[in-house]
């Protein structure tokens, strides 16, 4: 291994940790990780689950302090960045400190963008007490802190919610609170849900099913204010569209874009586009001693302004970063992204960017099952996919993607479609009934009874199997002769 | 009439043997409570090698001058190899000798095998085929509980659980009176998983069937353990007070959330959670649950750590120790328990002692009447004893016992290329196996009716294998042959050939062990229908009634708590590609027995032949056509068999059954880092028509395009 020297990685996210975590099997011995959240890094992924309580918040965190510690790996969290200086190699914290560093990696993920609704922030900045926003284990926090409030005294099905932006993160929201019982809504201002990843037709089949579960749909409309109305058991939020509706509601959770938070690159003099422009090295194209992985790089092979915003790419870039930075040789090429909604309820997995994938589409809809699938096929692979409300052969699909598996002509399509019943209703005599034995339908109805069955062919006597199907055909056996007293 | 146990595997199922006149007839033993008077028909046949025309009745030698194998005296025989021997030792040291064993031998046969190694040759060079098949659940089970007994508890407490998951065990097919217990449990309201591949003829009687891409089974169980801690199902209070290590574990999947999961393992997280609720109980109710895993998750390059991500499930659901629950390994071969613990294997002396613990060391050498300092050290593992076999520093001679390396060896073609560089092969059969042909020495041995000793079975009970006939005329038992070989190549002690003596001091020899044979004798073994070891010798003049169920109280190690290990999922060594673009598995079919070389010969045992089972999916993909050849290629061979068109199939994955030559010529040797295991479950593969096999066209799966 070649050493890396200091490696200062500004951000603990889920790409700051898995570099880190690759770096130390690496070899390498001086990392620092600065993060600006108070906790231990943590699984960000997995919030909506907390929320919807099917994950405990404490499951999140993803490595124990003992474990940076005992790897040589200097945490600090609740540190702010201020600047990073090129020409001192040098990183600057608000508390004064600078922290040297032969490499720097830039991996401070997004931020939420706030959308355009006047009321949202009050006078002091802060947002209004109504309005959260979802993206840190704070947000999930203080989100289910209001929640637990609720079902203590007893309101929680009373309560109205709505969600702001109908991407991936606002439709997981919106199941977890329908889970929890809060009467919700959602708004998308596209004109359907998921269009990030998917086309209308499989949007509008997501929308219905939302709306089969209980929660109310408004797409094509913008929130432009927040107000407040009085009532009966007092205020509530009146949340009003650009369609003239107003919804009122108790909460309002923003879910709506996210967009690289590239401030230090740039203030460091970086290029940046959306992201930090990166080589295939996760390089900035500016200095070779600057890095950058996850959601604020842009490396190449991404589509022109376009970053990734999941999980996979950014541990792949870290990956190959720490390979890259322990002297190795590796290339990033991009990596096949699967998003994958993560709600009771609500089947939705797309593959590759199906809206922009350039192939043939092989497509399945079924309104009455509220399924709809669609393969886009490139010179027999699978290049992209989007599958919502059926998810059989989910498994398979995936594998065919990820490893660029070669089809023939019918295989999309069969991979489409149910799995046919295989057992013929009836046993023709040469069908094996005991594997154990050996033993054929046709020897068993030759017998007259299970004890006939046992000495004569053995069936039933291994693993006991067969016994019910024995039964069964000495049930069925055609009887030649009329038993007496039978009419004739 | 005989009361002994079948000659094939680890179930060790109880038989009678009736002699009527010239025959000899399997008939039930009802009272064994392993299986009830129940058997498969590999039992019912299993006197069909019986006065078989190719019994080997008489040794044989390789003539110089024709290359052929002629027919010879004992003491010929026996003289030549001994020379032969003694020569090469002087030559190139003790280590130009190897021994192979197997884990069909009685207890009796492999501890002296192993003191045939130790003692008489002074070679470390031995291990035996038993490494490539229970090795990492052995390696696994030490270093989390301690000890490696495959089953911790009699077979029978299955049908007491609540819910029995196997991971990679087609017991049904394997064992099939088993299966019995499964049916047992979902009488009683049980739940059976299955977790394979393949939804073999087990998964069809299982309430939740996972079908994972094969080498995946670590991933799901991290998975599984991600689950069971995000619902609040770890059973808290039993890790504090029974592991150590169990934090860093949960930490380390963390990582491991379900949509992961399911895409590196191919299984719907709808599945996974569902397993994870069934493991997690309802109603504040927590069940009694037993994960077993077998050859499918075991034989890969990361097996052993597939079993300690399965054992850290079981441990964070507080199943070990707890009555009716815990993990076990199903064992495969018929002596592969017993043969594990007596000092046939590269690392080990008798009664699991540790070959290079000089504790141990020192005890065994006292039993056998020897300088302690005398016993080598620990010699090469299986597979890279074959790969180094005529190398510089490698054996120039091979003695096999009860191993048909030649067909059951991963990269066979390779392993036959050693073979074939050696300057002896001996090899020790009752017919003229795929090795045996190989040799340049073959002695005919007993088969099981004919000879007696103990057999271990999967549950860690020690059975009596009785003998019922005399063997043929001209066949010999291993232990003479042992004993005499020994003598000839001038032991410095004696070795007993009498199965009951062997016994007493392969007892005393475990003494102490974690596998104490000492209080174990023939007569109890008749009384009791078995003993569980550990069963140390009469203290005070009371006798230890054996062990049935472990971990009651406390693990066997130094703190009494069981250990917990963090794991990565790795993944195989050779992942599919545009040449080689699906997943080859192998396995067994029921009605024949490891590499085939007795059942194969069985005439009441239909032997269909070597056949690829491929889903319909990418029968059409490829043009395959249900019994039509079909070619399947690997990076180390090829192999051209009927296909079998089967929905029950993963479409990304084909099957070959390896009890024919030639399945193992595509499998890869990559080996597991702890326990030598190699890669049997897992390659990369392509698969063509035989017409098309030559020609790249689109229609050829390998086609890259």
């Amino acid at each position: 291994m070649r050493s890396p020297g200091r490696v200062v990685v500004i951000g603990a996210g889920m790409a700051a940790v898995r570099l880190a975590e690759q770096l130390v099997s690496a070899g390498a011995r001086s990392i620092t990780v600065l993060g600006d959240e108070d906790h231990l890094p943590y699984n960000r992924i997995l919030l909506s689950a907390v929320l919807e309580g099917t994950h405990r918040a404490e499951t999140l965190t993803l490595r124990d302090a003992e474990w940076y510690a005992a790897h040589g790996v200097d945490l600090r969290l609740g540190v702010r960045v201020l600047d990073v200086d090129r020409a001192a190699r040098e990183v600057l914290l608000a508390d004064g400190d600078r922290v040297p560093y032969d490499r720097v990696v830039l991996a401070t993920g997004s931020i939420p963008t706030l959308p355009p609704i006047r009321g949202l922030v009050r006078m002091d900045g802060r947002l209004h007490e109504r309005v959260h926003a979802f993206r840190s284990l704070d947000d999930c926090r203080r989100l289910c802190a209001v929640l637990d409030r609720w079902d203590a005294l007893g309101v929680t099905t009373e309560r109205r919610a709505v969600v702001v932006g109908g991407g991936l993160l606002g439709l997981q929201v919106a199941r977890a609170l329908g889970v929890r019982g809060v009467r919700t809504e959602l708004v998308e201002g596209g004109e359907h849900l998921l269009r990030s990843q998917v086309g209308p037709q499989a949007g509008g089949v997501i929308a219905r099913e939302l709306r089969r579960l209980g929660t109310t749909v408004y797409t094509g409309a913008r929130a432009v204010r927040l107000g407040e109305t009085d009532g009966p058991e007092g205020g509530r939020g009146a949340l009003r569209l650009d369609n003239g509706y107003v919804l009122d509601t108790d909460l309002v959770v923003l879910t709506a874009g996210g967009r690289p938070s590239t401030a230090l690159a740039r203030r460091a003099g970086l290029t940046v586009r959306r992201g930090v422009v990166v080589d295939d090295r996760l390089r900035s194209v500016d200095d070779e001693r600057v890095h950058a992985i996850g959601d604020c790089a842009e490396p190449p092979g991404l589509a022109q302004g376009r970053t990734s915003g999941f999980v996979p790419p950014a541990w792949e870039q870290a990956g190959e970063l720490a390979v890259h930075l322990t002297g190795g040789e590796a290339g990033y090429t991009g990596t096949r992204s699967v998003a994958r909604l993560r709600a009771s309820d609500l089947d939705v997995a797309v593959l590759g960017d199906p809206e922009h994938a350039e192939g043939q589409v092989v497509e399945v809809t079924n309104p009455l099952a509220g399924s709809h699938r669609q393969l886009v096929v490139h010179e027999g692979r699978i290049v992209a996919a989007t599958l919502v409300g059926d998810l059989s052969r989910i498994g398979l699909i995936t594998q065919y993607y990820d490893r660029g598996s070669v089809l023939g002509p019918g295989e999309p399509g069969a991979l489409l479609m149910a799995d046919r019943p295989t057992r013929p209703a009836a046993l023709p005599d040469d069908a094996e009934v005991c594997a154990c034995a050996g033993v054929a339908a046709g020897a068993i109805r030759a017998c007259s009874s299970l004890e006939e069955v046992r000495d004569r062919t053995r069936a039933t006597t291994g693993c006991g199997g067969c016994a019910a199907s024995v039964r069964q055909l000495l049930a069925t056996r055609p009887s030649l002769v009329p038993a007496k007293g039978s009419p004739s | 009439m005989t009361q002994t146990h079948c000659p094939y595997c680890s179930l060790q199922c109880g038989m009678t043997l009736a002699r009527s006149g010239r025959t000899l007839q399997v008939q039930p033993w009802p009272e064994f409570p392993v299986n009830e008077g129940a058997l498969c028909r590999k039992g019912w046949t299993a006197t069909g090698l019986r006065g078989h025309r190719e019994r080997l009745t008489t040794p044989l030698v390789r003539d110089r001058a024709t290359g052929e194998l002629r027919a010879a005296g004992w003491d010929e025989a026996l003289d030549l190899v001994a020379q032969r021997l003694i020569a090469l030792r002087e030559q190139h040291g003790p280590d130009a000798v190897g021994v192979f064993g197997g884990g069909g031998l009685t207890n009796e046969k492999a501890y002296s095998l192993g003191k045939l190694a130790r003692v008489a040759l002074g070679t470390s060079q031995i291990d035996y085929n038993g490494r490539w098949c229970m090795s990492s659940a052995a390696s696994a089970g030490n270093r989390a509980f301690g000890v490696d007994r495959g089953l911790p508890f009699p077979l029978a407490d299955i049908e007491q659980t609540d819910v029995v998951v196997l991971v990679g065990s087609n017991l049904a097919e394997t064992m099939p009176p088993a299966a019995r217990h499964l049916d047992r449990l979902r009488e009683r309201g049980g739940t059976v998983v299955v977790v394979d591949p393949r939804r073999t003829p087990t998964a069809e009687r299982a309430d939740l069937f996972l079908q994972p891409v094969p080498g995946t089974d670590l991933a799901l169980a991290l998975g599984l353990l991600h689950l069971v801690d995000a619902i609040g199902a770890v059973d808290e209070e039993y890790v504090a007070a029974r592991t150590n290590g169990f934090e860093q574990v949960r930490r380390s999947v963390a990582a491991w959330w379900p949509e992961r999961v399911e895409r590196v393992t191919g299984v719907a997280t709808d599945e996974l959670r569902a397993l994870a609720r069934l493991l997690a109980g309802s109603d504040g109710r927590r069940p009694r649950a037993m994960v077993l895993t077998a050859r499918g998750a075991e034989q890969h390059s990361q097996g052993s750590d597939t079993v300690l991500a399965w054992i850290n499930l079981a441990l964070a659901l507080g199943l070990p120790g707890r009555p009716f629950a815990g993990y076990g390994c199903l064992t495969g071969q018929g002596n592969g328990q017993g043969g594990r613990e007596h000092g046939q294997k590269a690392d080990q002396l008798p009664g699991y002692r540790m070959i290079d613990d000089p504790a141990a060391r020192d005890h065994v050498a006292a039993v056998w009447g020897v300088p302690a300092a005398s016993l080598p050290g620990p010699g090469r593992s299986a597979y890279e004893m074959l790969d180094a076999l005529g190398t510089d520093g490698g054996p120039r001679a091979l003695l096999v016992f009860a191993s048909n390396i030649a067909v059951s060896a991963p990269n066979a073609t390779h392993v036959a290329d050693r073979l074939a560089a050696l300057d002896l092969l001996v090899v020790a059969d009752l017919v003229m196996s795929e090795t045996a042909a190989l040799a340049d020495v073959v002695l005919p041995v007993t088969q099981w009716a004919e000879e007696t000793g103990t057999m271990t079975n999967l549950e860690g009970r020690v059975i009596l294998r009785e003998r019922a006939v005399a063997p043929p005329e001209g066949v010999r038992d291993e232990l003479e042959v042992i004993a005499d070989l020994a003598a000839r190549v001038g032991s410095p002690v004696p070795f007993s050939a009498d199965p009951a003596e062997v016994f007493a001091e392969l007892g005393r020899a475990s003494a102490g062990g974690p596998a104490d044979y000492a209080g174990i004798d023939y007569e109890r073994i008749r009384a009791e229908h078995g003993v569980f070891w550990p069963c140390p010798a009469p203290l005070d003049g009371r006798s230890h009634p054996g062990t049935p169920r472990l971990f009651a109280d406390t693990f066997p190690t130094p703190d009494g708590r069981a250990r917990c290990h963090v794991v990565e999922h790795r993944g195989a060594a050779e992942q599919p590609c545009p040449e080689f673009p699906v997943h080859l598995t192998t396995g067994r079919v029921l009605a024949q027995y490891q590499s085939g070389a007795q059942t194969r010969r069985v005439r009441d045992l239909p032997d269909e032949g070597v056949f690829v089972e491929l889903h319909p999916m990418l029968a059409t993909r490829v043009g395959a056509y249900d019994g039509e050849p079909l070619t399947v290629t690997t990076r180390r061979g090829t192999l051209t068999a009927p296909a079998r068109v089967v929905d029950w199939i993963r479409p990304d994955t084909v099957f070959v059954p390896f009890h024919w030559v030639g399945a193992n010529r595509l499998t890869n040797d990559a080996l597991d880092p702890a326990s030598r295991m190699p890669e049997f479950k897992v390659c990369a593969a392509s698969v063509a028509p035989l017409a098309a096999g030559r020609r790249r066209s689109p229609e050829t799966v390998g086609a890259a395009r």
